[in-house]
């Protein structure tokens, strides 16, 4: 079933359980272990073997076929099913990146921001968080996505109210997120208990085999808009993104780094995932849902987010509300409902997770050196912090979308999926939009350089153990965005993938 | 591959090179290498089309050789050589990095196949070489590099709006030859004209090369208007046209010539001259004009460049290059002034002098054609040439009458340039085979026939005659302080009077706008403040009971849409 | 622009300078102006010498090449006399700073005067 240089001998087959049990074997490891370093070399090595694990089960799906996992053996759709294409084996292999990246990061850098205590609960919930996003992006089973979607939900309030030694406001922040997270995934199961109710079943392949026929039942179309919502609150969806800017910028600085990089994303696939293969393709256009719903919503998330980022004060809070709008023009891309949309939308994904992870950790770095991430305060650290600044800058310009970067690719697509439709007025909303975000980074970039340092303090750059992994982050939003070869094609993958063998009617979503 | 790798890149890789180096000799040997490298790397090209790349699915062929394209290309790194050493003093990295850019994108240019990569290099060579002008560091120079710069860009635009509509029109990019017919050609075709300084679009040519610096206008005279004669030749040979518009452009700039003060600029009048005898070739278009023109871009950098590092030499040593200042100078820069009497031969076409070489392809194809009007026109300005350039030039700036400075020769590496490019200017009119040899078409010409020399000969000495008679009768115009005007005045002068005039109350009502949009736009950011500021009710993240209802809203309208919808 | 002759010390020229001392002498620069004068008659001559091959008509006016050499040079000449009436300008016509008008950058330059 799979060969190559990476292979341990046997298990290959067993890839899509070892993705997800690894890190849930290690989380408790380091918490029994209780030794600060070997919990993080338990997790480094566990993220290092869930990225081998993601990339291989990428090669294999890219080609556009499928691999199922039966769990005990027990054939679906009774037993629980691992299923593994192109779209989720691409989310996979952006979470166990983006983590292994930003754990040698966060060694680093909760030093200062948790006390030494509670280290090895960090890094037991950071791997239980990962195991969670892991597990609901790999899954096929509907009720599994909840159950995964409440580990990786429960660790991260957990890990959000870790910011509180920096910051008492980090306990609100939790505490907020709690509610609405709680009440998010309470919406999800509802939608899950009333499909289970009307099919009987809950594995995602035989929902998708079942529901087409039952497209009319008011049921099933209340079970939709459950599920759209629940989901839409996890994603940050515009009116539902109250929890997010508070929770990331209060959150220490690694996990912001990590689940804006990866939490919201794997919300972003369920959605689609459920969207379009479990409700058919057709059944979501004809609810009216991404017309009347995400479109609106993607595009004011687009503006209205953008222009709160430009008036917030705290550097991360800015970052948080771009984080919106971003999550915006992913959801343009799925409201596009075409093939191109959905392409952009998964390029989007990884391409903002690897240009907000950077600016996280750059910001994350400022505030290891300095403890705070106040703009006006920042005046000045051009040239006391070169390489951080340069971080900033270079992944602010891909934020933007500058070409040359990640970020313009993005927007390429997307701009491309709004002409392919007909909609010139898109793409100039999309520039437009982008324009804001020129504002919000030139603030940045002008503070940082331009302006004269606020008193005679003397900051020193950051450690290497921060720069190196910023920098490769920042180098990959580069490298990503002169080499397309990878991410296009996965990102095509994907949309085939999702869509299905199916093709859209045409116009279908207009 | 490796074989093809583009050329360009290795300019601009020496570009980075030298920021790193250390200030001085390493960065002039460095300014020698990579010409020589490049030039050796050209000369071993094998033809065909070697490197593609390919951006969001266009394709781009980056080395196009042929014999065309490599004759430029060759000519371009030997100029940058010259360049460079006759600037192997100047120790202003501005200029160096500067120098390397334009020259890596003025062969990137004839390297190109397709016309993204073209326009790509096209705007290249128009940002990298202002900075040339600006590194003059003066007030007039700044703003004369910015004019030059629009220009420029201009040209640019109009090339990419081309390209884009021909590629809608024919769905290919491939830079090969064109016919005018529509829009699309006749942009690319006056993106070109500009750059090659097509009569009423020639005036940033005269503005802005005399505003560079010594050594940046040596550099500067080379590339950017034979980047624009190889586009020409290669995308509208046989432009009927092209014979009208190179006849007028090799006419009217003499006439300048003769009045200009500023000898850099009375040069580059004459680079324009020079330019009409280009594109007459080109619009012959046939094997033999084809090559005069190829010949006459070759030949014409080389002495160009020489005419121009003499003066620049005066200009280093005394600080101006103007008639009304200089004279008598032949006692104490006695090299130099050879050198300049040299190009000065060349120029006007003297037999075993290069121009000689090329000038003759040109009006014998001319001829062939039976294009006798223009036969005439470009003979007239073979005259013209040696007149205002060819006796000009030397005779004010060594001769004429002693202007009591005293100033001693040029550094030995402005000799060396100026030294080698008489040699090869003296070499290739004494023995232009090899020159030939090169050429895009075979040619069966022979050049030194009796009639030839002696008609050559009596056209150059009854001009001289001429300019004696009217010299010795004091006719001939003087070198004055002043400047004439030419086209640029409708931008410089006309368009700025007619704006203030139609301005004046045009800029009340702009104010009265202005003031009433600032208000507005201030009202509007405020209010944005108010909603979207940190304090606004939109960005207030604590209450939760408000994002409950959030929720609830959205629940009841999505459910609403999707039960609606159905019925 | 000097009305005092400036004398120049053979011994601070340069070689070829010192050979070239000798156009000083208006004497020897009407040597060099007769010596045009003959080479245009020997040239003139020349035209009768040699069988022409005419492929303009024109070009079988014994000296064509010299005469219109000559006749243009003074119309061009005469030309660009008038047309100083009309554009010529003071050097600081557009702008007081204009490239004309202001000093070439002194430390651009490196002025050695040969006379010490």
């Amino acid at each position: 079933m799979f060969s190559g240089p990476l292979t341990f001998a046997g298990l290959g087959p067993h890839f899509p359980i070892l993705q997800v049990v690894i890190p849930l074997i290690a989380a408790p490891l380091a918490v029994f272990i209780g030794v600060t370093s070997i919990a993080f070399l338990l997790a480094f090595a566990a993220s290092i073997a869930s990225l081998i694990i993601s990339y291989s089960l990428l090669m294999q799906v890219i080609d556009g076929s499928i691999i199922s996992y039966h769990i005990g053996g027990w054939a679906p759709p009774w037993g629980i099913e691992y299923r593994v294409d192109a779209a989720n084996a691409f989310v996979l292999l952006i979470i166990s990146a983006i983590s292994t990246v930003v754990l040698p990061y966060a060694k680093t850098s909760i030093e200062r921001e948790i006390r030494a205590s509670a280290h090895t609960l960090f890094y037991a919930c950071y791997l239980l968080c990962f195991t969670g996003l892991l597990g609901m992006v790999i899954t096929g089973d509907a009720f599994n996505v909840f159950v995964f979607l409440e580990i990786s939900s429960l660790s991260t309030y957990v890990l959000v109210a870790l910011g509180a030694e920096r910051d008492k406001r980090a306990l609100t922040a939790a505490f907020n997120y709690l509610i609405m997270g709680t009440i998010g995934a309470t919406f999800f199961v509802i939608g899950l208990g009333l499909l289970y109710m009307m099919t009987g079943t809950l594995n995602m392949a035989d929902l998708g085999e079942r529901l087409p026929a039952l497209s009319d039942n008011r049921t099933v179309q209340t079970a939709f808009g459950f599920i759209v919502v629940g989901m839409g609150l996890k994603l940050a969806i515009y009116p539902l993104h109250l929890w997010l800017p508070n929770a990331y910028t209060y959150a220490p600085s690694a996990v912001t780094a990590f689940l804006a990089a990866t939490a919201t994303k794997a919300a972003i696939y369920v959605l689609m995932r459920f969207m379009f293969s479990v409700f058919a393709p057709d059944f979501t256009a004809a609810t009216g849902a991404l017309n009347l719903i995400i479109l609106p919503f993607a595009v004011i998330a687009m503006f209205a987010a953008s222009i709160i980022a430009v008036f917030q004060a705290d550097l991360k809070k800015t970052l948080a509300y771009s984080s919106i709008a971003q999550i915006g023009y992913m959801l343009l891309g799925i409201g596009y409902f075409s093939h191109s949309g959905i392409t952009a939308t998964m390029i989007h994904l990884f391409n903002h997770a690897v240009t907000k992870a950077a600016l996280f950790m750059a910001v994350g770095a400022i505030i290891y050196q300095t403890g705070t991430s106040f703009i006006p305060k920042l005046a000045g650290l051009g040239k006391q912090m070169p390489w951080t600044s340069a971080a900033i800058v270079a992944s602010g310009l891909s934020l933007i979308g500058i070409p040359g970067t990640a970020g313009f690719i993005s927007k390429w697509v997307l701009i491309n999926g709004a002409f392919e439709k007909g909609w010139w007025w898109m793409a100039m909303l999309i520039v437009a939009s982008s324009l804001i975000a020129v504002i919000y980074v030139w603030q940045v970039v002008e503070t940082l350089y331009l302006k004269k340092p606020v008193g005679d303090v003397v900051v020193k750059e950051a450690p290497l153990s921060l720069l190196i992994p910023t920098w490769i982050l920042v180098f990959a939003s580069i490298y990503f965005g002169l080499d397309t070869e990878l991410t296009l094609s996965s990102a095509r993958a994907a949309a085939d993938a999702l869509l299905g063998a199916a093709p859209l009617a045409a116009g279908a979503g207009s | 591959m490796a074989d093809g790798f583009p050329v360009a890149f290795l300019f601009f890789a020496g570009a980075a090179l030298l920021c790193i180096l250390p200030k001085g000799n390493a960065r002039a040997l460095l300014l020698l290498a990579i010409p020589v490298i490049a030039g050796y790397i050209i000369w071993l090209l094998p033809e065909g089309n070697l490197w593609s790349t390919s951006i969001f699915e266009l394709n781009l062929e980056l080395m196009r050789v042929d014999r065309l394209s490599r004759i430029f290309a060759l000519v371009f790194a030997l100029a940058a050589f010259l360049g460079n050493l006759y600037a192997w003093h100047m120790r202003d990295m501005v200029q160096q990095v500067g120098t390397l850019l334009y020259a890596g994108s003025a062969i990137g240019a004839v390297f190109a196949g397709d016309l993204v990569t073209l326009f790509l290099y096209w705007e290249g060579t128009a940002i990298a070489s202002v900075f040339l002008i600006w590194a003059r560091r003066t007030e007039g120079a700044y703003h004369t590099g910015m004019r030059y710069l629009i220009v420029q860009i201009g040209s640019g635009v109009l090339l990419l709006a081309g390209t884009v509509l021909l590629w809608r029109e024919t769905g290919s990019l491939v830079f090969e030859s064109m016919t005018l017919g529509s829009l699309a050609t006749w942009l690319i075709f006056i993106a070109f004209g500009i750059k090659c300084a097509f009569p009423l679009l020639h005036n940033w040519l005269q503005d802005a090369y005399p505003a560079a610096t010594i050594t940046g206008t040596v550099i500067l005279s080379a590339f950017t208007t034979k980047l624009a004669v190889y586009a020409l030749a290669r995308g509208f040979a046989g432009t009927e046209l092209l014979i009208y518009i190179g006849a007028v452009m090799a006419l009217f700039p003499i006439f300048y010539a003769v009045i200009e003060n500023d000898l850099r600029r009375v040069l580059v009048y004459s680079l324009n001259n020079q330019l009409g005898f280009m594109v007459v070739g080109i619009g012959v278009g046939t094997e033999l004009a084809l090559n005069g023109t190829v010949t006459h871009a070759f030949v014409h950098i080389l002495y160009k460049a020489l005419l121009l590092m003499s003066i620049g030499a005066v200009m280093f040593r005394t600080g101006t290059a103007k008639c009304s200042e200089l004279g008598g100078l032949y006692k104490t820069m006695p090299l130099t002034m050879i050198f300049c009497v040299v190009g000065a031969a060349s120029i006007s076409a003297f037999p075993l002098f290069s121009g000689f070489v090329s000038k003759s392809l040109i009006l014998s194809a001319s001829v062939d054609e039976g294009y006798y009007i223009v036969w005439a026109m470009l003979l007239f300005a073979s005259a013209g040439a040696l007149l205002y350039s060819g006796i000009k030039i030397p005779y004010f700036a060594f001769f004429a009458q002693d202007s009591g400075l005293r100033p001693k020769e040029a550094p030995w590496n402005m000799l060396l340039a100026m030294g080698i490019a008489a040699f090869l200017s003296i070499a290739i009119g004494v023995y232009p085979a090899p020159l030939y040899a090169m050429l895009p078409y075979e040619l069966d010409y022979v050049l030194y026939t009796t009639p030839h020399v002696v008609t050559q000969l009596q056209l150059l000495f009854f001009s001289a005659l001429a300019f004696t008679v009217l010299q010795r009768t004091g006719i001939y115009p003087q070198g004055l302080r002043s400047i004439n005007l030419d086209t640029d005045w409708t931008y410089r002068r006309l368009l700025p009077k007619i704006i203030s005039a139609v301005g004046k109350p045009a800029a009340r009502l702009w104010d009265a706008i202005v003031q009433f949009s600032l208000r507005r736009i201030n009202n509007i950011i405020s209010g944005l403040y108010r909603t979207h500021g940190p304090e606004g009710p939109i960005a207030k993240a604590w209450p939760t009971g408000s994002m409950v209802l959030w929720i609830a809203i959205l629940l009841a309208a999505t459910l609403l849409v999707s039960f609606i919808d159905l019925m | 622009m000097n009305d005092k002759k400036i004398v120049d010390d053979a011994e601070n020229l340069p070689w070829l300078g010192r050979k070239l001392l000798w156009l000083d002498k208006k004497k020897n620069v009407d040597r060099i102006v007769y010596g045009l004068y003959f080479a245009c008659a020997i040239l003139f001559a020349a035209d009768f010498m040699y069988k022409k091959y005419v492929l303009v008509a024109v070009e079988s006016i014994p000296g064509f090449y010299g005469l219109y050499g000559f006749f243009m040079a003074i119309v061009l000449v005469l030309c660009a006399k008038v047309m100083r009436v009309f554009l010529m300008r003071p050097e600081d016509y557009y702008a007081p700073n204009d490239v004309e008008s202001e000093d070439y950058p002194e430390d651009q330059l490196e002025r050695l005067d040969n006379n010490g």
